[in-house]
């Protein structure tokens, strides 16, 4: 090579070593659902943060591990406390040729109200009884914008734990408790005692999945999951508490109604279309006009044809109308509580699930040991059919 | 160079620690509490206390016991960090006209006594005399919020009240409020 050419070569090189971008680091698993939740809360894209940090915390309260469930959960509860203003990834999520799930995921109404209901589960667990109801009221609030009001704040157990810690704290928790009961579609919740001293969070069953439909998936739709599991039963000191849905996560997804994204990515869709459809008919009239006119002008002008067509083209293909199906994907599908009052001392408790038939499915059968300790606070005891067993408080 | 522009990793420089006064309203914001209001708060009733006559005109410096804040709004929040605030205003610069009872450490400062009566460790006094000294008065207080939710946004008003509340006589001497209300609207990516 021309001795003279080889400045040339670097700095080309140079320039296009300027381009290199590191690629995003690729997550490996390694099915410890924990471990790969931590992995990819440090290393994974920032926009999936809060996702892995709902998964991790759910993984971590099953199996008695609180300290990361509360990590996480503070992380992401802060997070979506802070969500208002100008947020770049939203705006980005909003643009034409950007996917929606480039925004910052905090998840879907029913997502959100889960975090602030498992964060407030923690909060009721050390003690903070007023932090848990804030959690609870929170979460009412991230369900309040749906489209029918039928189904706006409709979640049972956050107004009826909403009333009966306000009752626990001295005050007049009864309007909370007819919102619940009006609320209620499965069953009513129970008259609270008063005197309970051990509050049991029981969840069961697979929780709704995203997915999208429309020509160019720009529709957001979520899978209700069988469950084999419809109900639980509490166990203790001769005791049985009924651990009956009193929310279901499906409903509440499904009746939300459309999202004001919908509406941005149906437009996005349309958009991708029109332009398809214009550079198509571009292509064919500038090839036709190519084909049959053989004047100056005409070839000019069929070429411009061409041109606008192929134009068209990358802009269509470069529009991202897929609506972001990223999901909170170990929720459970219902939500249950029971309130217990036990002397104190050492009790094993047994939280048994039940299916469609009433028959119990014993594998899941999960056991509890728990320590109640004389004149102390609340006993707070998270079940789930996926916890771990024998849990030790 | 058009051809170059990646989608990769974005801000791969992250941003800079930037160092705000507490009492500032920095770029990450909430409808919830935040230090700002902590900090406005807080000063309004050291002020305010240090008015009350009964500590004004108290011969001795009354001794007061900080009774844990109730929050009745929806943002859960760590509740002592007003009263903390509070009191350690008016220690710093209330030239003791009021002390504080380390009720918190209760635990700490009882086996400490113990380890004294046992004779485990060293007292300056007869550790047998009873020592520990009962409230002259409680100093709590309680949030509450009324939020609206509606297409324009979410809005947040907090009400914080705030009480000194004597232990004899259960007569609340002192009395006063804060408010603030705040409003914001998520992108609608997120609606």
């Amino acid at each position: 090579m021309n001795r003279a050419r080889w400045p040339l070569v670097l700095a080309g090189c140079l320039v296009l070593a300027g381009c290199a971008t590191t690629p995003p680091t690729k997550l490996a698993f390694t099915g410890d659902p924990l471990a790969d939740g931590e992995n990819a809360i440090q290393n994974g894209p920032p926009r999936d943060r809060v996702l892995w940090e709902y998964r991790t915390a759910l993984v971590a309260m099953r199996q008695g591990k609180y300290d990361i469930a509360r990590r996480d959960l503070e992380s992401a509860v802060a997070r979506l406390m802070n969500l208002y203003g100008p947020d770049k990834s939203a705006k980005e999520a909003r643009s034409l040729f950007k996917a929606e799930a480039r925004k910052t995921f905090i998840g879907e109404p029913y997502e959100r109200v889960m975090a602030y209901y498992y964060r407030g589960i923690l909060y009721w667990m050390d003690g903070e009884p007023d932090n848990a109801r804030a959690c609870f009221r929170s979460g009412q609030l991230m369900d309040s914008d749906t489209e029918e009001k039928t189904y706006a704040s409709d979640y049972v157990l956050l107004d009826y734990l909403d009333g009966y810690v306000t009752d626990r704290l001295g005050g007049d928790g009864a309007d909370a408790i007819k919102r619940a009961e009006a609320s209620a579609k499965m069953w009513k919740p129970p008259q609270f005692s008063s005197n309970a001293n051990v509050l049991v969070f029981v969840d069961y069953g697979a929780g709704p999945t995203k997915f999208a439909t429309g020509e160019h998936a720009q529709e957001l739709r979520f899978r209700c999951n069988p469950s084999s599991v419809r109900s639980a039963l509490v166990k203790v000191a001769g005791a049985t508490g009924k651990a009956v849905p009193y929310d279901d996560l499906c409903f509440q997804a499904t009746t939300r109604g459309g999202r004001v994204m919908d509406h941005v990515l149906a437009n996005k869709a349309v958009f991708k279309k029109t332009t398809d459809v214009a550079g198509n008919v571009a292509l064919i009239g500038g090839g036709a006009v190519l084909a049959t006119q053989h004047s100056r002008d005409a070839q000019i002008a069929g070429m411009a044809m061409l041109g606008a067509g192929l134009i068209s083209k990358v802009i269509s293909a470069s529009t991202v109308p897929e609506a972001d199906i990223r999901t909170w994907d170990n929720l459970p599908a219902y939500l249950s509580f029971v309130a217990l009052e036990l002397a104190p001392g050492q009790h094993t408790l047994q939280v048994e699930f039940l299916n469609e038939a009433g028959q119990v499915l014993n594998a899941l059968t999960k056991t509890v040991v728990l320590q109640i300790p004389e004149g102390g606070r609340d006993k707070v005891i998270y079940v789930s059919d996926k916890s771990i067993t024998p849990q030790m408080l | 160079m058009t051809g170059c522009a990646s989608s990769g990793v974005r801000n791969p420089s992250g941003t800079p620690v930037t160092e705000l006064k507490a009492d500032e309203a920095g770029t990450v914001r909430g409808t919830g509490v935040e230090s700002q209001d902590l900090v406005a708060v807080t000063d309004k009733m050291a002020r305010s206390i240090l008015n009350v006559k009964q500590i004004a005109n108290a011969q001795n410096p009354p001794l007061i016991v900080l009774d844990p804040v109730r929050n009745e709004t929806r943002f859960p929040i760590n509740k002592d960090i007003f009263l903390s605030r509070i009191s350690g205003q008016l220690i710093s610069k209330a030239q003791g006209k009021v002390q504080f009872l380390a009720r918190d450490r209760w635990e700490t400062l009882q086996k400490e006594r113990e380890l004294k009566r046992q004779g485990q460790v060293t007292a300056s006094s007869d550790p047998t005399v009873q020592e520990f000294k009962g409230a002259d008065y409680f100093l709590t207080g309680k949030l509450q919020g009324l939020t609206v939710k509606a297409a324009a946004g979410t809005s947040d008003y907090i009400l914080y009240s705030f009480e000194l509340i004597d232990a004899r006589t259960t007569v609340i001497v002192w009395a006063d409020q804060a408010e603030i209300k705040k409003q914001g609207l998520e992108d609608a990516a997120y609606r």
